[in-house]
């Protein structure tokens, strides 16, 4: 038993050994983030710059709260990423079911359609769907940034789920639809409840890639109340005569927590739900 | 059972797909096709004028070697650090939840925020790299790193592998959480040692999704935008351009909508080539 | 094929909407609406116009003016996409360098039929000048500035320097003050917009010059590469801070006001800054230093009226409203910019500010930038060039690429 112990704890010391180098480099922008956040403004540009600040204002992250409308940003932001996941989510469960349940004709030239649209993204695409917004009449809107995230991410969401639910027994919806079960019962009833952490990790997946968006947004929104939080903290930065650094720091170090605590909640999931991704 | 329900199962996904990927690109390449003022009005048809502009373009053949470079430095690092990574992660040790988090953690910043806050840390006088580098005795004087493309090129590299490193070492774990234990057991017991244990089991066994990785990945930073920009806007001298900001300099700094439609569908043409190609490839090789 | 785009648009409109849920506001406006897009250039700005467009609306109550800040690195591409799908702003402010491309599309409206004869004569001639092109008035001066040298008195009198008149002098000072610890003789743009208007300074006063008489470039002449080398050298000497290229006007203003930098050439509205971040600076404003000639750059952001406007009339009151002493004066010394209204330079306010005056005594000699169709494609392609000589490229044969490079665009 002990010898055990032992074997684990030195695994332990080598596994964080070998890890080191990679965790400093990931923990150095959060540590930049957070003690230039602190620091009092006229300390932020001392020489030589020091890690620690003579104290630490707290009085920043409320100023920069107000300075920058940051309850809007998240509000938009919130919004935008979950319904963006919302209709994501909705056309892609269905088709992911007809991918890993069904053979039709048009099986395979879906798949290529799909993989071609993984290909694009927002940067490439950029003037042709500003002009699809615009027809739309919806400039200026997070309502177009919904519908555009949702459209970019449906070819990964469908991939995933239906990489996943191949995994889920057929037979227990087919047995359920012998038992009189109508077509829709037995999905909702039996097979939903069984893929529910593939749509976990698919909505997380979903979520985050529309929460961290940023060209689009730039390009389509134009009036601060409709930012989204990328926006709101890149317009603290770029085209500014004055950089309030302790804010744009404070702003991201905040707008990076909801998607951090998401992580660290869904991690394990996260793994199981991608580790089904071999079975093609 | 009718005989359509498949269709109409994915009929909501194809519509919406279509609607907000299709529009675009058919907009696409008919400007890449026309004479286009910077308010996006077209004068008309031109053929092939736009292309054999941007062709002609020094700074566009520059910027298409350099996005190669890119996207195989930053994939082939990614690669090569997420192995390991993943390996050590999917042991069991103390603490493993945490730095498995840790490791996610870059993830959950959006680009142009991590870009900013290297920007700010990369800072020649106020950075903390240069700080933090000196007090640990690795430099001796402060280093201006996105002065010169000697080093900044290498810096957005390097920041390109670190995001890119949480995504893949998912994939990856996903793929060793699938390797049944009981080889490894046999392996032992044949006297294999742990890196012909890798080498024997692990690897190829890790192998489609080390493909599925690159794929994914190369998609993705070949498209990378925030990255560059922010950091240097591809500058000094375009000596950091890649496609994706000459694209959006031709559109949005020069308004020339024609010349970056005309880049747009280039690039869009190489993805697809390379997609192709690889998939390809790699059912052949599973044959 | 017409209506099947209509009825496929209003079905994917509908679709959309009943998918998001949302409410769009389609009832007709009451008011007449005027959307403004301004740039921002201060905190200040967004509250200032707001204030404005409220006290407008207050005499004018048929008119409803709404407000659109944009910063400044992504407001011509806004601009130019809204123009291109035609749901632009009435009215916005834009760079007085851009105007040429919008008036050669032709997208800006003539103002010389709108606008008042009072109106125009409140102006401040060198301002307008700028903004108006085939003898016509397409923009209307909202900011303007000169550039001048700010130099700290309390670095030159430790080092024992002279305030410099020429740029032999400048360099001497420089290598004074290079000498004192943690401090840098001059301080060089390298980065970002204005990087080649920096280089211009030196440039001007050699007796160069930006175009040839035919009109063509002329980056390459000997005043230009004289310039360069001196640069180059200033560089290598240790006379500025290291690393240039990665300093943009923002980052060499943060220097100055550390007390870092001796000297940097810059737009008044550095002195606000000052005033309210580092107030203790003791630092003094000078012309830049000439040559063969002096000179310094002149810059105005200009209003400008949008030819798809439909809300022409209620625009221009609000233009008439705006370009009075009171409100003009707020702005001006809210943001730091020289008057633009003849009325305003009286004030005590202004024309007993030596700051201001530096400024403004400048301006007989203060050069624009040509109104030539791509001018910000010219301009990236000289800060490239100027951002090789600053990394140690050569002279001579970088200006000549440059060149030629600019000539292809301006069609020589």
């Amino acid at each position: 038993m002990l010898t055990k112990m032992n074997k684990k704890t030195k695994r332990s010391i080598f596994c964080w050994l070998a890890l080191s180098p990679i965790i400093c480099v990931i923990v150095f922008p959060f540590a930049v983030m957070f003690f230039t956040s602190v620091k009092p403004r006229q300390e932020v540009f001392s020489f030589p710059p020091t890690w620690l600040p003579s104290q630490f204002v707290w009085q920043n992250y409320i100023d920069m709260w107000q300075a920058t409308k940051f309850s809007d940003a998240l509000i938009n932001s919130l919004y935008v990423s979950f319904s963006a996941t919302f209709i994501t989510l909705l056309v892609a469960i269905p088709a992911a079911y007809a991918l890993a349940r069904y053979h039709f004709a048009a099986k395979s030239s879906y798949r290529l359609f799909l993989l071609i649209t993984q290909m694009l993204s927002p940067i490439v695409l950029v003037i042709g769907l500003f002009r699809l917004i615009v027809w739309l009449g919806l400039i200026d809107s997070v309502n177009s940034l919904v519908l555009i995230y949702a459209g970019f991410n449906i070819a990964f969401a469908i991939w995933m789920l239906q990489n996943y639910f191949h995994t889920i027994p057929k037979d227990l919806e087919e047995s359920a639809w012998m038992e009189g079960a109508s077509f829709l019962q037995g999905l909702t009833k039996v097979f939903l409840p069984m893929a529910i952490p593939a749509i976990a990790v698919t909505a997380m997946f979903t979520f985050i890639n529309s929460w961290n968006e940023f060209v689009l947004a730039l390009t389509v929104l134009r009036t601060e109340e409709n930012y989204t939080l990328p926006i709101q903290v890149y317009s603290l930065v770029g085209g500014r005569y004055t950089i309030e650094w302790h804010h744009v720091m404070a702003a991201a170090l905040v707008a990076s927590l909801p998607a951090a605590i998401l992580f660290s909640w869904l991690q394990k999931k996260l793994v199981t739900g991608l580790s089904s991704g071999a079975v093609k | 059972m009718n005989r359509n329900l498949p269709l109409y199962l994915i009929l909501p996904s194809l519509l919406l797909a279509l609607f907000v990927i299709s529009y675009p690109l058919y907009e696409l390449i008919n400007l890449s096709l026309s004479d286009v003022n910077r308010f996006g009005k077209v004068r008309g048809y031109i053929g092939l004028e736009n292309f054999t502009y941007i062709f002609e373009d020094p700074l566009f053949i520059d910027a298409a070697l350099r996005t190669v470079v890119w996207t195989v430095a930053v994939v082939g690092g990614t690669i090569l650090f997420s192995i390991p990574i993943a390996v050590i992660l999917n042991t069991e040790f103390h603490g493993r939840g945490i730095a498995r988090t840790i490791l996610m953690l870059p993830w959950a910043i959006s680009l142009p925020m991590t870009a900013i806050v290297w920007r700010w840390s990369l800072n020649g006088e106020f950075g903390m790299l240069n700080a933090s580098l000196m007090n640990v005795g690795l430099i001796d004087s402060p280093i201006v790193w996105l002065a010169q493309s000697a080093t900044a090129f290498p810096v957005q590299i390097g920041l390109g592998i670190l995001v890119s490193i949480p995504f893949t070492i998912t994939i990856f774990l996903g793929g060793l959480s699938s390797i049944p234990l009981d080889l490894y057991e046999a392996a032992k017991m044949d006297g294999a040692n742990a890196w012909q244990q890798f080498k024997r089991i692990t690897y190829p066994l890790l192998r489609p999704f080390i493909n599925m990785a690159i794929v994914l990945n190369v998609i993705y930073v070949f498209n990378s935008f925030p990255i560059i920009w922010v950091l240097t806007q591809g500058g000094p001298n375009n000596e950091t351009d890649i496609l994706v900001t000459y694209l959006y300099k031709q559109a949005f700094s020069f308004g020339h909508i024609g010349q970056a439609s005309a880049v747009s569908i280039a690039m869009f043409t190489v993805l697809l080539i390379f997609t192709i190609f690889y998939a390809r490839m790699v059912m052949k090789n599973e044959k | 094929m017409k209506y099947l785009s209509t009825s496929l648009k209003s079905i994917a409109t509908g679709v959309s909407l009943a998918v998001l849920g949302t409410t769009l506001s389609l009832s007709a406006q009451a008011a007449e609406e005027v959307r403004f897009t301004v740039a921002y250039y201060s905190a200040k700005t967004g509250p200032y116009y707001e204030a404005l467009a409220e006290k407008f609306e207050q005499s004018n109550p048929d008119i409803d003016i709404k407000i659109e800040v944009v910063n400044w690195d992504v407001l011509n591409q806004k601009l130019t996409t809204d123009i291109s799908s035609d749901v632009n702003a009435d009215m916005a402010i834009i760079g007085t360098r851009w105007l040429v491309d919008y008036v050669k599309e032709d997208v800006a409206e003539p103002l010389d039929g709108l606008i008042s004869k009072d109106l125009k004569e409140r102006f401040v001639p060198a301002f307008l000048n700028p903004g108006t092109l085939n003898g016509k008035v397409y923009g209307l001066p909202v900011a303007a500035s000169a550039r001048a040298m700010y130099y700290n008195k309390d670095l030159m009198q430790k080092a024992g320097a002279n305030v410099p008149t020429t740029w032999d002098e400048l360099a001497d000072s420089a290598a004074k003050i290079s000498k004192i610890d943690k401090s840098y003789g001059f301080g060089l743009q390298g980065k970002e917009v204005e990087t080649d208007v920096y280089f211009y300074y030196g440039m001007w006063s050699e007796g160069g010059s930006l175009l040839k008489k035919d009109g063509s470039s002329n980056l390459a002449s000997s005043a230009s590469v004289a310039n360069a080398k001196r640069l180059q050298s200033m560089i290598d000497n240790g006379l500025t801070q290291p690393g240039v290229t990665s300093y943009n006007r923002e980052d060499v203003q943060n220097l100055f006001k550390q007390g870092r930098v001796g000297m940097m050439i810059t737009a008044p509205f550095l002195v606000n800054q000052i005033k309210e971040e580092a107030p203790e600076l003791n630092y003094g404003i000078a012309p830049i230093p000439s040559g063969a000639s002096s000179a310094t750059y002149g810059v105005t952001d200009s209003i400008v009226l949008f030819k798809n406007s439909k809300h022409k009339k209620a625009a221009v009151k609000f233009m008439d409203f705006m370009f009075t002493t009171e409100q003009r004066a707020a702005f001006s010394s809210g943001e730091g910019f020289l008057p633009v209204l003849k009325s305003v330079s009286k004030l005590p306010e202004f024309a007993q500010n030596d700051a201001v005056k530096t400024f403004v005594n400048l301006l007989p000699q203060a050069r624009f930038a040509p109104t030539i169709a791509g001018w910000s494609e010219v301009a990236d392609i000289t800060s490239n060039a100027v951002q090789a000589i600053y990394g140690g490229a050569d002279a001579q044969s970088t200006l000549a690429k440059a060149e030629k490079r600019v000539n292809r665009v301006l069609g020589k």
